[in-house]
C-alpha cells in the first residue's frame, strides 16, 4: 500500500508553486475583461440560444468573458437602481420595456447607441423600428431587441364552436358574450389581470385606447377623467366574474399559463402561448388561433402594446467598446433567428432582413401558425406603449415611474375589487398621475 | 497631575475601546444619520442626485393617507401574527416538554418553518393557496364548504388573513425553542407541591407555568415584536402589498419609493418614522430588560 509521503522538499515545492499560480492569476483576470448581461427574459430555450450567442462571440473576441444573470419583470426597478447607485452596472441589458430605457437615459445613466445602430446597419430595420427609443436629434437611448404583441387575444376555436360562437369576438360586448357563453365546467371566460402590479397597469393601458383614450394627452398631460377611461374601468370591472378568483394576483406568468392549461377559455398574451402549448398541453393546440384585442365598438381602432423589448449599454461600464460589440452581434443572423426561435412568435425580429430570411422562416411553430405569426409581426409594428402613445405623442420619459407607482392598476383594483365609483376613482388617479410627472 | 504611567493606560484604554467605537460608528450611527440626512433631500435613486427639501418629505407623507394606512396595516399584521405565534408556540412547547414517542424528532421537525429559505415557504403557500390547482380550494370544494375557489391573497380580508396566517406559521417556532428551553428549567418540586395543595392540570398552569414563564414571554414578545414590525420579504412576496394597499406595510412603502418611484429621500422619510415607531418597543424592551437585570 502506497502512502503519500509529505516531507518538508514537497512541501517547499507546493507553496513555491502555489505562489506562482497567485501572482499569475491578476495578470490573467486583467486580461480578460468580463461583460455582464442582464435580461429579465431567461426561459430555458432562450438560454440556450444566448449560450450560443455567448460561445461565437467569445471565440472571436478571445478578451472578453460574457457572463448572463437573469433579472425578472416586476423586480428590475430595484435592481437598476441598486447597479446604477453603485456603480456596479452590467455591460448589456436587453428585453427591459422602451419606457424603462428612455427613463434611464433621460437620468444619464445609458450611453447613446447610434453606433450600434451603424454596426448592425440601420437600412436593416424596419422603418420607424426605433423611433420609441428617439431622445431627439436622432440620438438613441436603445434599440429593440424584438417586437411584441403583447394584448392579442387567444382564443379557443373548439370552445367557441361548443358554446355556438361562430365568429371572433370585434368588441367589448361580443367578448363578453362569449366569455360568459364559453365559461363553466372549471373554464373561465378570460385570465385578465386585477393584481396590484405591472401586468396589470399595462393591460389596463390597452382598454383605455380600446375604449379610443390615452393615459396622456401629445403634450403629456394625463387624462384619466375622460369618458373613455371611465368606460374602460367599467368593461373592465364587468369581466371580473368571468376570470378566475386568483386574476387578483395574476401577473405574465399566471395569466399565460391560465389559458395554455385550459383553464380560461381566452387569453391575453404575446406569442409565447403557441409554444408553451404546444409544450404543455398539445391537445388543444391544433384549436387554438389570436386576432388582435376587441375594442369598444368597431368604430375604435385596435391598439397594440408592444413592450419594444430592448437592448441598452449602461454609460458606467467601463469597456463601452466591448458592450457595442456584443450589443451589434446579437443581431448576427444565425445567433438571432435561434434567439427568436426559442420563443417563436414572442419575441419578433426587428430586422427586415432576418423576417425574410429562410432561416427565420424555416421553424415548424412559425410554419404550423403562420397566420398567426404574420398578424402579430403586422400588429406589433404598429404598436405602442406608455413610452410613446401614438405618433403624435412626445417621448415620455417618466412611463416608467407611472408604472412603479402602481397608480393605474390601484385604480382597477379600487373599481374592479372595491366597487368605487369609476369617475371619482379615475380622478383620484388623475391627481397621483399628475403629482408623479411634476417630481424631478 | 496624572503620571506618565496613567497616561499609557488611558491611551491604552482608548486604543482598546477604539475598534467597538469605530465598528459601531460604522454600522450604527452612520447609517442612521445618512438615512436623517437623506430624508431632507428629494433624491433619485439609481443617481443619487437631487435637491434640499428641508422637512417637506414628512409633511407630505404625515398629511398623506398613504403613511397612516401602512401604519395600520403594520399594527394589524403585527398584532395579528404575534398573538398567534406567541399562542402556537406556547402550546407547541408544553406538548414537546412532554414524554412521548418521537419527542427529538417532533423537536426537529417544528423547527422547519423557521429554518426554511422565505421565498421557497412563500412560493410553497402560494401554491397552496392558488385558486384553480391550490390543495387548500381543492379539499374545501370536495368538503362542500364552499362553491367557488376563495380567493385568499387577492381580496380583503382573506389577503391579511393569510398573511397573519403564514407569518405564525413561520416563525412560531422560535418562541417554541425559548420557552422550550424555559420549561426544562422549571423546578419538579414546584409542580409536586402544587399538586400535594390540590391543584389540577390547569390550575398548576396558571399558577406555576404561566409565572415562570414570564420573564422569557417578556422579552420574546418584545423582540418577535420589533422583528414582525419592519417584516418585508413575506408580505412582498406573498400579496405585493395589495390588494390596492391594503397589506402595503411600512417596509414596503419604503421599498415602493425607494425602487418605484427612485425617491431615496422619501423613503428615507418613511424608514425614519418607522423607527420611531419602532422606538416605542425599544423602550419598552430595554425597560423591561433592565426591570429584570434588577430583580
Amino acid at each position: 500500500m502506497s502512502r503519500l509521503a509529505l516531507t518538508r522538499r514537497t512541501t517547499l515545492k507546493s507553496m513555491a508553486a502555489g505562489a506562482a499560480i497567485g501572482a499569475t492569476a491578476p495578470a490573467i483576470a486583467q486580461a480578460t475583461r468580463t461583460l455582464r448581461w442582464w435580461s429579465p427574459q431567461g426561459a430555458p430555450a432562450q438560454l440556450a440560444a444566448y449560450k450560443y450567442q455567448i460561445e461565437t462571440f467569445e471565440a472571436v473576441n478571445p478578451g472578453i468573458k460574457v457572463v448572463f444573470e437573469a433579472t425578472s419583470d416586476e423586480g428590475y426597478p430595484a435592481q437598476f437602481a441598486a447597479a446604477f447607485a453603485s456603480g456596479q452596472v452590467p455591460g448589456i441589458v436587453t428585453h427591459l420595456p422602451s419606457f424603462a430605457v428612455t427613463s434611464y437615459f433621460n437620468q444619464g445613466l445609458l450611453s447613446p447607441f447610434n453606433d450600434v445602430i451603424k454596426m448592425i446597419g440601420e437600412e436593416k430595420f424596419y422603418p420607424n423600428a426605433n423611433r420609441v427609443y428617439d431622445m431627439g436629434s436622432n440620438v438613441y437611448a436603445g434599440i429593440g431587441i424584438g417586437n411584441s404583441a403583447a394584448n392579442m387575444i387567444w382564443l379557443r376555436k373548439d370552445l367557441m364552436a361548443k358554446a355556438g360562437i361562430a365568429k371572433e369576438p370585434r368588441t367589448w360586448d361580443e367578448l363578453r358574450d362569449a366569455a360568459r357563453k364559453m365559461q363553466g365546467g372549471g373554464i373561465y371566460g378570460a385570465p385578465l389581470p386585477y393584481a396590484r402590479n405591472s401586468m396589470t397597469s399595462l393591460v389596463f393601458i390597452c382598454f383605455i385606447h380600446g375604449a379610443g383614450g390615452a393615459v396622456f394627452s401629445p403634450d403629456l398631460q394625463p387624462t384619466l377623467t375622460s369618458d373613455a377611461v371611465v368606460n374602460a374601468l367599467e368593461f373592465y370591472a364587468s369581466m371580473r366574474e368571468l376570470c378566475p378568483p386568483g386574476a387578483t394576483n395574476y401577473s405574465w406568468g399566471e395569466s399565460l399559463t391560465a389559458f395554455v392549461s385550459g383553464a380560461t377559455a381566452t387569453g391575453l398574451y404575446t406569442g409565447r402561448v403557441l409554444a408553451n402549448t404546444l409544450a404543455q398541453n398539445p391537445t388543444a393546440a391544433p384549436h387554438i388561433t389570436c386576432k388582435l384585442y376587441p375594442t369598444i365598438s368597431a368604430n375604435v381602432p385596435f391598439w397594440t402594446f408592444n413592450d419594444f423589448p430592448s437592448v441598452m449599454i449602461p454609460k458606467q461600464f467601463a469597456d463601452q467598446d466591448a458592450a457595442k460589440k456584443f450589443a451589434a452581434w446579437l443581431f448576427r443572423e444565425d445567433g438571432y433567428v435561434k434567439q427568436l426561435h426559442a420563443a417563436p412568435g414572442h419575441v419578433l425580429p426587428v430586422l427586415k432582413t432576418i423576417s425574410e430570411s429562410a432561416s427565420y422562416q424555416n421553424n415548424d411553430i412559425i410554419k404550423q401558425y403562420r397566420a398567426e405569426v404574420d398578424l402579430m409581426a403586422e400588429a406589433s409594428a404598429g404598436g405602442f406603449n406608455l413610452g410613446k402613445e401614438s405618433p403624435q405623442h412626445q417621448t415620455n420619459t417618466k412611463g416608467r415611474e407611472v408604472i412603479g407607482s402602481n397608480v393605474l392598476a390601484e385604480l382597477v383594483q379600487k373599481v374592479a375589487l372595491n366597487k368605487e365609483n369609476a369617475k371619482t376613482s379615475a380622478a383620484w388617479a388623475q391627481d397621483r398621475i399628475a403629482e408623479i410627472m411634476k417630481r424631478t | 497631575m496624572t503620571s506618565p504611567l496613567d497616561r499609557r493606560n488611558h491611551l491604552l484604554g482608548a486604543m482598546l475601546i477604539a475598534p467597538t467605537i469605530l465598528i459601531f460608528c460604522a454600522v450604527i450611527v452612520y447609517p442612521l444619520v445618512s438615512a436623517l440626512y437623506l430624508s431632507l433631500f428629494r433624491i433619485a435613486t439609481p443617481t443619487l442626485t437631487g435637491a434640499w427639501v428641508g422637512f417637506s418629505n414628512y409633511t407630505e407623507l404625515l398629511g398623506s393617507g398613504i403613511f397612516w394606512r401602512g401604519l395600520r396595516a403594520n399594527l394589524v399584521w403585527t398584532a395579528g401574527t404575534l398573538v398567534l405565534q406567541i399562542v402556537f408556540g406556547v402550546l407547541a412547547a408544553l406538548m414537546l416538554h412532554q414524554n412521548m414517542l418521537f419527542r427529538s424528532l417532533a423537536r426537529a421537525l417544528i423547527l422547519f418553518p423557521y429554518f426554511i429559505s422565505t421565498v421557497v415557504a412563500v412560493l410553497v403557500w402560494r401554491w397552496l393557496f392558488n385558486d384553480l390547482y391550490g390543495i387548500l380550494n381543492h379539499l374545501l370544494l370536495l368538503a362542500g364548504l364552499i362553491d367557488m375557489p376563495v380567493d385568499w391573497l387577492g381580496s380583503m380580508p382573506n389577503a391579511m388573513i393569510s398573511l397573519v396566517l403564514v407569518g405564525a406559521w413561520k416563525y412560531f417556532p422560535f418562541v417554541v425553542i425559548a420557552v422550550l428551553a424555559r420549561l426544562q428549567t422549571i423546578p419538579e418540586t414546584l409542580y409536586e407541591a402544587a399538586s400535594i395543595d390540590g391543584a389540577g392540570p390547569l390550575a398548576r398552569f396558571w399558577d406555576v407555568t404561566l409565572p415562570q414563564l414570564r420573564s422569557v414571554l417578556v422579552i420574546v414578545i418584545l423582540l418577535r415584536a420589533i422583528w414582525d414590525f419592519k417584516e418585508f420579504d413575506l408580505i412582498f412576496l406573498l400579496t405585493g402589498g395589495g390588494p390596492i394597499d391594503s397589506t402595503q406595510t411600512l417596509p414596503l412603502l419604503v421599498y415602493q419609493e425607494a425602487f418605484s418611484m427612485q425617491d431615496m429621500g422619501r423613503a428615507s422619510a418613511v424608514a425614519v418614522l418607522m423607527m420611531a415607531v419602532m422606538l416605542v418597543f425599544m423602550t419598552a424592551y430595554f425597560r423591561s430588560y433592565g426591570r429584570q437585570e434588577e430583580s
